[in-house]
């Protein structure tokens, strides 16, 4: 297989709401700023990757409205979606079209506008498929309203709880972390520099044991990357960043699963696929022993207590020691492994953008670029991860300052 | 660079309503396509599912189908485009060595969402959609004005273009749509929806899934005695103001067969592709097709029909399935027509077989209004 590499990135300001542009004009920005950092034009584009939830905004395929101004006029152009995991699973199709050897340099863009729909109608059609069942383990009308998003995590969290001797004191602190790690990401869409557990824990509870402080924002944004493949990426950068391993790994839905077969039977904390999708992305890019190797880790955290949850099942310590390591700082900016930097999903939710942003913040890590928010350690190794679906399909990235093939 | 053959597929009869839900319907798909390859669902490595949020009435429609694909603790994702795309998705997640056998499984349940409607939601909300003029048969009314006018094409020719493919399709034991005495009359005469398109014009609201299973060469020959290569395959993105394209021509498709033909080695499409199967959801798409392919000249697409070339028994039979016009489940349908490519090249078409020996075949997919998505397959029967 070839090396590739991220040769440019390019992110959106996330905000609740961009009133002065449309979807197209909105991801241009992201596309642009990418094509400005590689320093190419569209025309060196081989191919694109693009992915939204469509049911968001209202809008079926979106990219057929404005992919041709993204760049992609008369070029190959798929689209991936598969829930919160979108940016990650997009960014994946771009790493095998490099790979495959067939397209040299493929941009890849994930976006999302919730400001123009309503995302909350958009998840619960995934839960009205579900009624029937729900309403046979005997839930009713509020809880399977509630069945969105947080409807769906609440178990994820109580169960983790139950098994890790995680506390609702862990949720605040966590929460407050990656708040502040976000007030020093100017791409970040929560600004809350300086708030403490203690503001946290007085916020509202939203459904047992999740806070509105515990909870993502919904955002308007945009994440795009361009990637190369190994020859004309040492053309391009000064500093790539090279795209080691990487997989995704699908299991049964985390609510209430076709035939019954989901959560109420299967325990969504345990989280298998995350650990064979991760564990296969390490072997990918030659990583033994993540928890040494590994350097700085970017899970998908739209709700605090995930923070935990993710960084286990990452492999990056045993399970339900998470919190503890929390307690010793080292998942802080200046700590040994630092976690979500960048302020996390917690902080910026553009559902469609979220996971490739995961992507672009381990990057910019490595590169040493991230600005106020750089972590104090060198960071040679970085893991970042998607998690779409309901919380059934895991999508894990390792990016590395040096290609692992040769 | 790796050679990834079609093992296996499956297809099952198209109808108006399932009556099912869509897992048993991607159930019965994966599992035939399995049992035909004779290999478990252990042995494949990597799923794509080939679906629409808005066709399916849910968001993120493949997380309810990791179990019934077969995908469960595998690398499954979604493409949301027509199966032709997850098809190339899945070809280029084994050309990276990552995966050696792929499962493909494209579907969709017209029986279930309201028709035409996910077509008019992907229309710029700002303007096209509030005012009401576009939608996909409309867009293809405009398309198939300008094509006649600009070639001096006839609504005959374009009808006798579906009376050829109705015709095939009584022989398809899967196709929905069957018309055994059909002529050009009844097409002329069916329900007028956008002039000059009319009903039997129009492809038909279909639920189906069909799937196929992609190898590496390794494991192809394991599994299958006529393993059909990959040889060549290409794909364009158009414009999406249908101001900005020439509708009477169909440039993306163009550029798609041009780099399948080149990866395919093909120079002359005319003699060296024996079978040609298109996604066309309306009859005069296959003539505008047929000319961004190669088969004729630029504006002979009139004259191609009329010569009867393209019929089943002509030199280059072009839908000999009865294409997408008698059975388009959306977004199974490019995947079909590999499938059927497939068929052809390993002469198990049954009573649809061409009747000359089948070595290289074409599929193609689309995807947008008026094909604004194209994606171009050169499939190769034999060892070389």
């Amino acid at each position: 297989m070839r090396n590739l590499a991220i040769v440019g990135i390019g992110l959106t300001k996330h905000v609740s709401k961009r009133r002065d542009v449309n979807i197209p004009e909105l991801v241009y920005e992201a596309v642009k700023a990418a094509l400005d950092d590689a320093g190419i034009h569209p025309k060196d584009l081989d191919a694109l990757v693009t992915g939204n939830m469509p049911a968001f905004e209202g809008i079926n395929c979106p990219e057929l409205w404005g992919g041709g101004y993204w760049g992609g006029y008369r070029k190959p152009l798929i689209r991936i979606t598969t829930g919160g995991s979108t940016g990650a699973s997009v960014a994946q199709g771009a790493f095998y079209l490099v790979a495959s050897g067939l397209y040299d340099i493929v941009l890849a863009v994930a976006f999302e506008k919730q400001s123009d729909g309503n995302t909350t109608i958009g998840l619960n059609t995934t839960a009205l498929a579900d009624v029937a069942n729900m309403t046979a383990y005997g839930l009713s009308g509020p809880e399977i309203e509630a069945s969105g998003a947080i409807g769906l995590f609440v178990y994820q969290a109580t169960s983790y709880m139950a098994k890790s001797g995680c506390t609702i004191e862990h949720i605040d602190r966590a929460a407050a972390m990656l708040r502040n790690n976000a007030a020093k990401n100017p791409y970040a869409h929560l600004q809350q520099a300086g708030v403490t557990a203690a503001d946290i824990a007085k916020t509202p509870m939203i459904s047992y044991p999740l806070r509105f402080g515990h909870t993502c924002p919904t955002s308007d944004g945009a994440c795009a990357m361009v990637l190369a493949t190994e020859e004309k990426a040492r053309k391009l950068s000064r500093k790539p960043v090279w795209v080691n391993g990487w997989a995704a790994c699908s299991e049964e839905p985390a609510i209430v699963g076709l035939f019954g077969a989901g959560s109420i039977n299967v325990d969504p904390a345990e989280q298998r696929s995350c650990k064979l999708a991760a564990t296969k992305a390490y072997a990918m890019a030659g990583i033994k022993e993540p928890w040494k190797e590994i350097d700085l880790a970017e899970p998908y955290v739209p709700f605090a207590y995930q923070l935990f949850i993710y960084f286990e099942r990452l492999l990056l310590c045993d399970e339900g020691n998470a919190p503890r390591l929390f307690d010793k700082g080292v998942m802080e900016l200046d700590g040994n492994l630092p976690t979500c930097p960048s302020g996390a999903v917690v902080s910026s939710n553009a559902i469609g953008a979220a996971a490739m942003i995961r992507i672009a913040e381990c990057a910019l890590q490595i590169k040493g670029e991230a600005g106020q928010r750089q972590v104090t350690k060198d960071v040679h190794n970085a893991v970042a991860h998607g998690l779409g679906g309901q919380a059934n399909l895991n999508v894990v990235t390792v990016l590395s300052d040096m290609p692992s093939r040769r | 660079m790796r050679r990834v053959a079609i093992v296996a597929y499956a297809q099952m009869k198209y109808t108006k309503n399932r009556n099912s839900s869509r897992e048993v319907m991607i159930h019965d798909v994966a599992r035939e396509a399995l049992s035909m390859a004779g290999i478990s669902k252990g042995d494949v490595d990597t799923v794509i599912n080939a679906q629409n949020d808005y066709f399916d009435g849910r968001t993120i429609s493949n997380m309810k189908t990791v179990a019934s694909s077969g995908a469960y603790f595998k690398d499954e994702s979604k493409i949301e485009m027509d199966g032709a795309f997850a098809a190339f998705y899945a070809y280029m997640r084994i050309l990276t060595g990552n995966h050696d056998v792929a499962m493909v499984i494209g579907e969709s349940m017209a029986s279930c969402y309201p028709p035409y409607l996910p077509g008019i939601w992907s229309l710029d909300p700002t303007f096209d959609r509030p005012n009401g003029f576009l939608n996909e048969i409309s867009a293809a009314a405009l398309q198939a004005r300008l094509y006649m006018h600009k070639y001096g094409v006839t609504e005959k020719q374009i009808a006798q273009v579906a009376v050829k493919n109705l015709k095939n399709a009584n022989k398809n034991p899967y196709a929905l749509r069957k018309m055994p005495q059909i002529a050009q009359k009844d097409v002329l005469q069916s329900r007028l929806l956008y002039a000059p398109i009319r009903e039997l014009n129009a492809y038909p609201l279909t639920d189906g899934a069909c799937a196929i299973i992609l190898a590496e060469e390794g494991k192809a020959r394991q599994i299958a005695k006529n393993p059909v290569w990959i040889a060549g395959v290409g794909c364009c993105h158009d414009t999406y103001f249908l101001g900005e394209r020439e509708l009477y021509e169909c440039a993306s498709l163009e550029r798609a067969a041009e780099a399948a033909y080149k990866m395919a080695e093909i120079k002359n499409p005319q003699k060296q592709i024996h079978v040609v199967e298109l996604h066309e959801n309306f009859s005069h798409e296959e003539l505008i097709y047929c000319e961004a392919l190669g088969l004729c000249g630029r504006g002979k697409g009139g004259q191609l029909i009329d010569s009867k070339t393209t019929e089943i028994n002509g030199s280059i039979p072009v839908n000999p399935s009865g294409g997408a016009l008698s059975a388009n489940p959306t977004y199974a349908t490019g995947l079909i027509r590999l499938c059927e490519v497939a068929m052809q090249i390993r002469g198990e078409a049954g009573e649809h077989q061409v009747k000359h020996e089948v070595k290289i075949g074409l599929a193609h997919g689309q995807n947008g209004l008026c094909a604004q998505d194209n994606i171009v397959f050169i499939l190769k029967g034999g060892d070389k």
